[in-house]
């Protein structure tokens, strides 16, 4: 390896936890640690779990590692750079053989920081000490060396932007500029394939900051940041939102483990050359998702594993792989430590159990909108039981009740086929034209069952270890149980009481199964357990991307 | 929802926060039952889940530097009492003053504070950069430290209240409104709610931000006013600050709780009262980050997680309105704690459950009484340290 780097000028050279690793131009740190196995860099918060890469897209805890002084950089954000020191955290002396690992051991039922650790008093302080050793990922940050650049900002003032550059994303952009206008097209992706006639702006998060209310006249004003510390604000007179959708997670025992991963890693990790170290895949879910991750690494799937039907196009791409299948099956629990080593299952309905070999589970069964931005802007929003989610209320024109605010694609609840004219129509509303298309309602959306009846079922199974609902908090399925049976009500009181929702990536794993099991234990439905909006800024932001853009909002009156 | 009993209230408590729940244990444990809390909201949905966790002794009033130190001996024997930990970890409160006007103000809060036994210290700059690692230098010219105040976990607090009360028989109706009061001859006869009528002697004004609708309803008007105020939150990181920071010159405050994460706040002006709902603004969340990397720079490349927004209720002298209102018998204020009721909680709550049973109290009982506002003279104390 050494010997090629001095050789290959693409390659860049840097430094995991002391010693010396190389990467090709452009990789990302996570695609370069996961060359030979997959990368287990962090332990979790309280239990101190060994966790791998989840998502892929910058939202779990999974690859969280300190590169160059920086604490909780997502290795799957951050591209190499020659000289980076990549050191890890959460973890003593490493996070293979972490000493306080111990704790998930000796607590089988996590630790209770609500009640416990009050008596005897004396111990106050001693308790303390330690509970804020256990705290927090990684450390503060270095002292930034002189000379390094500052954050800068950046500032755009435009008549649409476009958040979203997927399928629907780019067909609005192409059919704006049809029309002689020039978009804005943002994008969390590290990097987005050019659409002439359009500005570009990657790696870039954005909020609404103001939200926009029904009574204050336009613009939409738009805060963000552009990885890793550009500030950028916007202000834009329509927005079309295309921010399209993510693979939700699936509640099982041991289903925090690492080599359990949402099917957005795999593609994630594809256009850039990233191979996961996978020998053995179960893949869950029958619909579009699953077709997907068969397509992306079909040789090394062993199994096809569905809570619900697996679709007729799955079924054909499976038998040409010669895939067996699972339909309608519970995952009950997930055995191996460091890296999956087994995946037990139960078909529904039946006393048949069975345990699958593998060593890694994709969770393509559940395809959620990334809908925090319509919350934020207060659009009308009405709950579809499947996935079990919240949709905009769009109109014919691809509007939602927000004036001026758009939406196309997956987030809008439009189906794989429709994502491109549901963008089309969305710009030529965007552009004050009407829609050219045929209106069409929302259709169906990917998933493959009713989970809350799924997980009605689940729970009745025996427990032998941590079923973990929020991992970035480590909050157990007990800990739920627990609130709900102490007469706590509601997602809300729920979020404030066992922490779920709370940790890095804002809910976005936990809630959706949480919403569901809340309603399951509280036994009403679950639009009535209520919902929790994410709080800006929509992701987590550097303190220092923020005060670039301050002499914005000063004092013009906006509050 | 359980149905409200029609007829058999001692006392209803308007808000189900820390100082609502706080009066209901009190009054419970007196024997004054029957009791009924009622909050429009969800359990934590107002002040009691949104405050920055901050117990501070350090005050310009003795009344009300009496009253900290009584909470803080409460909120110390919290855990065993109540059944949660809330994790009050006394790491000190720290003022900053940026010059020398305001280092004189805060030698003057040492004096009173240090008067009245507590021994708070006056930091050199050098002091302070020891206690804040990484504090930018020349930004402060030092400062005045309590190392007995602290700060704690607010939700366990309001979990722990909210089910001793209810075991001590206490009903807590969540997600009802009170509407008004119903009045005869000068006297509280009940309460009109959401959910119907119910008779009681007395009421309890515990509504924290909406206090002074609330007093409204019940045709009383006070000089409450509800402001809005922003925290934003990091992520989570190892131990790195002991105290809670406090600058004079622009409210700035944050600490480190024990999940980790630096949280705190920062005085943005806005209109009184506008606003409500409305979660967060662009010029706090870039004020306060801009403040945050002024005073520590190498916070600059730590991640902000979340921002949220709150109500103070807010007095014109500082000072919380504490006592029956001398224009309708039964009547009891519980409110006007400018955004720091609920580190005062357990202690102003004795105060409150002694004016609902007719009982004397016995701490400064003009400076927190209601009857202040009402004779147009000028407040014999005024409490400017309204900051963290």
């Amino acid at each position: 390896m050494a010997a090629r780097s001095m050789a290959d000028p693409v390659t860049r050279r840097f430094r995991f936890r002391g010693r010396a690793r190389t990467a090709s131009s452009g990789d990302t740190l996570l695609a370069a640690l996961a060359e030979q196995e997959l990368p287990n860099v962090v332990r979790s918060v309280r239990c101190h779990r060994p966790r791998g890469p989840f998502c892929g897209l910058g939202h779990c805890t999974g690859c969280l590692v300190r590169v160059n002084g920086r604490p909780n950089v997502r290795a799957c954000r951050h591209v190499v750079e020659e000289g980076d020191r990549v050191e890890t955290e959460n973890a003593w002396p490493s996070p293979r053989w972490d000493v306080l690992g111990a704790i998930d051991v000796v607590f089988p039922r996590g630790l209770d920081t609500l009640r416990g650790f009050r008596r005897p008093a004396w111990a106050t302080r001693a308790f303390q000490r330690v509970g804020r050793r256990l705290a927090g990922y990684g450390a503060v940050p270095d002292p930034i060396p002189d000379g390094a650049p500052s954050a800068i900002a950046h500032r755009w003032d435009t008549d649409v932007v476009i958040v979203g550059a997927g399928t629907s994303g780019r067909a609005a952009a192409e059919a704006l500029v049809r029309r002689g206008i020039r978009p804005l097209v943002i994008d969390r992706a590290l990097e987005v394939i050019d659409i002439p006639g359009s500005d570009l702006a990657p790696r870039t998060t954005v909020t609404f900051l103001p939200p926009p209310r029904p009574t204050a006249p336009r613009p939409f004003v738009l805060l963000g940041f552009e990885e890793p510390d550009r500030g950028v604000s916007i202000r834009a007179k329509t927005v079309v939102l295309a921010t399209g959708g993510y693979d939700g997670s699936l509640l099982f025992e041991g289903g925090d483990r690492p080599g359990v991963m949402a099917a957005d890693l795999l593609t994630r990790m594809a256009p850039r050359g990233g191979r996961l170290p996978i020998r053995r895949a179960v893949v869950v879910g029958g619909g579009r998702r699953a077709r997907e991750a068969l397509d992306l690494i079909g040789p090394s799937v062993t199994a096809v594993v569905a809570p619900g039907e697996i679709s007729p196009d799955v079924v054909r791409r499976a038998s040409e792989l010669s895939i067996p299948l699972y339909p309608r099956s519970l995952v009950v629990r997930a055995v191996g430590r460091s890296r999956v080593r087994s995946l037990d299952l139960r078909t529904r309905g039946q006393d048949t159990r069975f345990s699958l070999a593998c060593d890694t589970v994709v969770l393509a069964h559940r395809r959620l909108p990334n809908a925090q931005l319509l919350f934020q802007a207060d659009a009308r929003m009405v709950w579809r039981p499947d996935p079990g989610s919240y949709f905009p209320v769009v109109d014919a024109t691809g509007g939602t009740t927000v004036p001026g605010l758009y939406v196309a694609g997956t987030v809008a609840g439009f189906a794989a086929d429709e994502r491109g004219t549901s963008g089309e129509r969305a710009a030529s509303s965007a552009a004050g034209v009407r829609a050219e298309t045929t209106p069409t309602a929302p259709g169906a959306v990917d998933v493959s069952a009713d989970l809350g009846e799924y997980y009605r079922e689940l729970l009745k199974e025996p427990r032998t270890g941590k079923w973990i609902v929020c991992p970035c908090e480590d909050v157990l399925l007990e800990d739920l149980e627990d609130a709900s049976k102490a007469g706590f009500r509601g997602i809300e009181v729920m979020k404030r009481y066992t922490g779920v929702g709370t940790g890095l990536c804002q809910g976005r794993y936990c809630l959706p199964d949480a919403l569901l099991l809340l309603a399951h234990l509280e036994g009403r439905p679950a639009p009535e357990v209520g919902y929790i909006r994410q709080r800006p800024p929509l992701v987590p932001t550097p303190l220092s991307a923020l005060a670039v853009v301050h002499e914005e909002f000063a004092d013009n009156g906006v509050t | 929802m359980t149905p409200l009993r029609a007829n058999a209230y001692r006392t209803v408590v308007v808000g189900a926060g820390i100082v609502g729940l706080f009066t209901a244990v009190r009054l419970a444990r007196a024997g004054a039952g029957p009791i009924l809390v009622v909050d429009r909201g969800f359990l934590s949905s107002g002040g009691s889940g949104r405050n920055g966790g901050g117990v501070r002794q350090q005050w310009e009033t003795r009344s009300t530097i009496r009253l900290a130190r009584e909470a803080v001996s409460d909120w110390r024997r919290f855990g065993i009492e109540f059944g949660y930990n809330i994790w009050f970890r006394q790491g000190g409160y720290l003022f900053l003053a940026e010059n020398e006007t305001e280092l004189g103000r805060l030698r003057r809060v040492h004096e009173i504070v240090r008067s009245e036994g507590l021994p708070s210290e006056v930091l050199t700059p050098e002091e302070v950069a020891r206690r804040v690692d990484g504090i930018a230098p020349g930004s402060t010219v030092g400062g005045v430290y309590l190392r007995s105040d602290g700060t704690l976990y607010p939700f366990p607090a309001v979990w722990g209240v909210y089910e001793t009360a209810r075991s001590l028989g206490v009903e807590v109706a969540l997600g009802v409104d009170a509407l008004g009061v119903v009045a005869r001859d000068g006297r509280v006869e009940g309460v009109v709610t959401s959910e119907g009528t119910v008779r009681a002697s007395s009421v309890v004004n515990a509504a924290g931000g909406w206090s002074s609708e609330f007093s409204q309803r019940a045709g009383l008007s006070t000089p409450n006013v509800a402001s809005r105020h922003e925290i934003l939150a990091t992520e989570p990181m190892k131990p790195f600050l002991v105290p809670m920071v406090v600058r004079t010159s622009d409210g700035l405050y944050f600490s480190q709780t024990m999940r980790g994460e630096l949280v705190g706040g920062l005085t943005v002006p806005h209109a009184p009262g506008t606003a409500r709902g409305v979660p967060s603004s662009p010029r706090f969340l870039t004020g306060m980050a801009r403040a945050m990397v002024g005073l520590i720079p190498r916070l600059a490349r730590l991640n902000v997680l979340r921002a949220w927004t709150g109500y103070y209720d807010d007095t014109p002298d500082g000072l919380p309105v504490i006592g029956e209102d001398p224009r309708l018998a039964g009547f009891v204020h519980a409110n006007g704690f400018g955004g720091h009721g609920f580190m005062l909680a357990p202690a102003a709550t004795r105060r409150v459950a002694a004016a609902v049973l007719g009982e004397k109290v016995d701490l400064d009982p003009e400076e927190f009484s209601p009857a202040r506002f009402l004779h147009g003279t000028a407040a014999p104390a005024v409490e400017r340290l309204q900051l963290g």
